[in-house]
């Protein structure tokens, strides 16, 4: 390859990866919710904004060559570094990263990665397959050197390693995982199977295991691979690069190799979506025994609770079962045991009601309730006109909230049952009000949820008819019920604060929902285009 | 009974794809609409299903010298992928719709019945329809949208995809459907429209035209038709 083809090729995959990435940006801002009104139709056409998507495109670019390389060391080098005090910093750090690249060699090869880019270039533009490969190859080399020398500099002097061993680590990672990837050609050569780093064999993962075990399991029982051994294969690695680099280069068959993976990557992905329809509708129980005696959309309702026994049913009371050896066994021992009662801070410990919102938000199954309401049954029934006529939704709707309330407040209850007992040994009779507020808070938030989720998706109805979600809105607000309810976790209030706000919320949500939905739902609850 | 469109417009980011049609279809007859890809076909299916918001227009039923609103009984509309709810045996789903609709369905018959008529077998009758094949969803499809006899019948592209021995079946069921109602439907298969239609629909330019039928000279009729279509896209 000469030098300007080496260039070209460079220039063109830059400006495809580039084009793509515009696009995807530009897609973004039109499905933020109120901001997306702001765009035009023909977003893609306009040139302000394709120059602003394109400065922030080069930007990423830039600045995630140090970002994920950040982040590798502050969380897989670093932060569980840290975990192990007795031993020498230094060593750890260094036998950390000597597994750690041993594994990146193995399973972040770059060149056996199959990528959409790749996918576009080769399969698609008919670029030529060696010299996009190649070019690729060691664009990616150079970008992770660029970023693990600086964070090696960084870290490794934090950590006392000395200089020339950081200057030297990136080289070892590109050394290493060339002769590697020169192995795996080899390997092609003989058997003529391509070599795929996300559809890893039984035996490689088990590799993969093997060598996690060590870089970190090691560390725990209090051994570390020799410093200047690690120093010694790093130091290695880099001849080794020198000579897998020749069949790098000279190997001819990067079209087959790419071919054959990029297939798998596509296989893959369509699986994915075939698998996820799919795990929805195993969830309909096969039991021929099902019927119902009601009628209409009771029948319609009664028969879809039965038929989803295992997300629904058997699930909360698998739960509620739980729940209750749980609440069983703390009754118990703070009734026997009188030190408990002694010791225990009262006032402390129910301030931390608010823990609650969390657990009830995890345990809740409205989701996965609307999910298989629309995968299995409405996805349907809304093509039919009979089912959308407004009465007939807000029948439906009112049963089901009737019914997903009734599923979760089984475990609810068993839950705020045994908590208020708990409280109640604790405080003793003078408590007896605030040890039923805290009944009514736990049931409060499994209704608010139930109703939450019931009422998003009717309102919202973020499906399309492949069932991808589709609405931005529906997707922000589950992000923030999550973050809400993961803050609350270290929220501490007066038990007397927090119960009141729970049923006073619940009630005033519950009320407005409801309004929302029977004002709105027969017109939002559609089928996305 | 007529089914008159009045001034439908409908119009996506600024596009307009239906501008301001005007039609008249008649009771007893078939209509086939044919258009090149993105004509606006099934907008216009789903204006009339109310399942779009339209801009502007007005679709009416006359009736015996009287004119009103269609409402949501009046049309069954049979999409091309047939879509049934899974978690319920054909049995029930037939219950259930009939239990929800049982005021307005005429002379309401037994499940073996219907389910003779569209010629479902009596072991797949009491199977769950995720386990029904293709063509057995599209017949359940279908006999839901014509119990309830809507007035008019909306199918798009109803046959495509249909072995065809299924087709053959689907085909003869339409005929036999056809009076007392109209029925529309949407297909990308001239000579299917023109076997089965007793009136070709172009939309084209946003538009509505119909195409006389010259029966004398099929050849003909079919580059009348062909040439109408081609027009839009030298244009």
């Amino acid at each position: 390859m000469s030098n300007a083809e080496i260039r070209k090729t460079l220039v063109t995959s830059f400006a495809l990866k580039n084009t793509y990435r515009v696009n995807t940006i530009l897609y973004s801002l039109k499905q933020i919710p109120l901001i997306k009104r702001l765009f035009p139709a023909k977003i893609y056409g306009v040139p302000e904004l394709k120059i602003f998507a394109n400065i922030l495109s080069v930007m990423w670019e830039i600045s995630s060559v140090f970002l994920w390389k950040l982040l590798y060391f502050v969380t897989l080098v670093c932060g569980v570094g840290a975990v192990y005090t007795q031993l020498p910093s230094e060593g750890v750090f260094l036998h950390v990263i000597l597994f750690l690249t041993v594994i990146g060699f193995i399973i972040n090869t770059h060149l056996f990665n199959p990528t959409m880019d790749k996918y576009y270039a080769i399969v698609l533009l008919r670029m030529d397959a060696k010299q996009y490969t190649l070019t690729d190859y060691f664009y990616r080399l150079a970008r992770d050197a660029v970023g693990f020398v600086t964070m090696t500099v960084i870290f490794g002097s934090i950590n006392k390693v000395p200089l020339w061993i950081c200057f030297i680590i990136p080289f070892s990672v590109a050394g290493g995982k060339i002769f590697c990837s020169a192995i795996t050609l080899l390997d092609y050569e003989k058997r003529g199977k391509a070599y795929n780093e996300n559809k890893l064999s039984k035996f490689v993962w088990i590799a993969v295991l093997i060598l996690l075990a060590i870089t970190y399991g090691l560390p725990a029982l209090g051994y570390l691979i020799p410093k200047i051994a690690a120093m010694a294969l790093l130091v290695a690695f880099i001849p080794l690069g020198l000579l897998g680099l020749k069949r790098v280069v000279t190997f001819h068959n990067y079209k087959e190799v790419n071919r054959e993976i990029l297939s798998q990557m596509l296989l893959q992905l369509d699986n994915a979506k075939e698998i996820s329809k799919k795990s929805v509708e195993k969830i309909i129980s096969k039991d021929t025994k099902i019927s119902s005696s009601k009628k209409g959309f009771e029948y319609l309702n009664d028969l879809f609770i039965k038929r989803h026994r295992k997300i629904l049913w058997k699930s909360t009371k698998f739960q509620a079962l739980v729940l209750l050896i749980l609440a069983v066994a703390a009754v118990i021992s703070v009734s026997v045991i009188p030190e408990l009662r002694a010791d225990a801070d009262y006032d402390k410990i129910i301030s931390n009601m608010p823990y609650f919102v969390f657990i009830m938000y995890a345990i809740n199954r409205g989701t996965g309730f609307t999910k298989a309401l629309f995968m299995n049954c409405d996805h349907s029934l809304l093509t039919y006109s009979f089912f959308k006529k407004p009465d007939h939704i807000l029948r439906l709707f009112a049963i089901r909230l009737r019914e997903i309330i009734k599923v979760n407040l089984l475990p609810a209850a068993v839950l705020g049952g045994g908590l208020s007992a708990v409280f109640f040994l604790i405080g003793g009779t003078g408590k007896i009000f605030e040890c039923a507020l805290v009944f009514l808070s736990v049931v409060s938030l499994s209704v608010f949820f139930s109703v939450h989720y019931l009422t998003l998706y009717y309102l919202l109805q973020p499906y399309n008819p492949s069932t991808e979600i589709k609405s931005g809105t529906y997707s922000i607000i589950q992000f923030v019920t999550y973050l809400i309810s993961f803050v609350m976790i270290y929220v501490k209030l007066p038990i007397l604060v927090f119960g009141i706000l729970c049923v006073a919320f619940c009630l005033i949500y519950c009320a407005v929902a409801c309004a929302l939905v029977y004002r709105f739902a027969p017109k939002t609850f559609r089928i996305r285009g | 009974m007529r089914f008159t469109v009045r001034n439908l417009t409908k119009s996506y980011d600024g596009k307009e794809v239906l501008k301001g049609i005007n039609f008249t279809f008649e009771e007893g007859r078939i209509y086939g609409l044919l258009g090149r890809n993105g004509a606006g076909k099934t907008t216009f299916f789903n204006c009339i299903n109310r399942d779009i918001k339209v801009d502007s227009g007005q679709f009416l039923i006359e009736d015996n010298g009287q004119s009103r609103e269609i409402i949501s009984t009046d049309v069954g509309y049979v999409l091309s992928t047939p879509t049934v709810p899974e978690f319920l045996t054909g049995r029930e789903f037939l219950k259930f719709f009939i239990d929800i609709n049982e005021k307005s369905i005429t002379d309401i018959k037994t499940p073996d019945e219907y389910f003779d008529f569209v010629s479902i077998g009596e072991d797949d009758r009491d199977k769950l329809l995720k386990d029904y094949s293709h063509g057995m969803k599209n017949k359940m499809q279908m006999l839901i949208n014509i119990i309830a006899k809507p007035n008019i019948l909306l199918l798009d592209e109803p046959l495509t995809s249909l072995d065809v021995v299924v087709a053959e079946e689907m085909k003869q069921l339409l005929r036999s459907l056809k009076s007392g109602r109209i029925t529309i439907f949407s297909t990308h298969i001239l000579d299917l429209a023109i076997d089965l239609c007793d009136e070709i629909v172009l939309l084209s330019h946003g538009e509505l035209e119909s195409v006389e039928k010259n029966y004398a000279d099929d050849k003909a009729f079919r580059e009348t038709i062909i040439e109408a279509l081609t027009e839009e896209n030298n244009e």
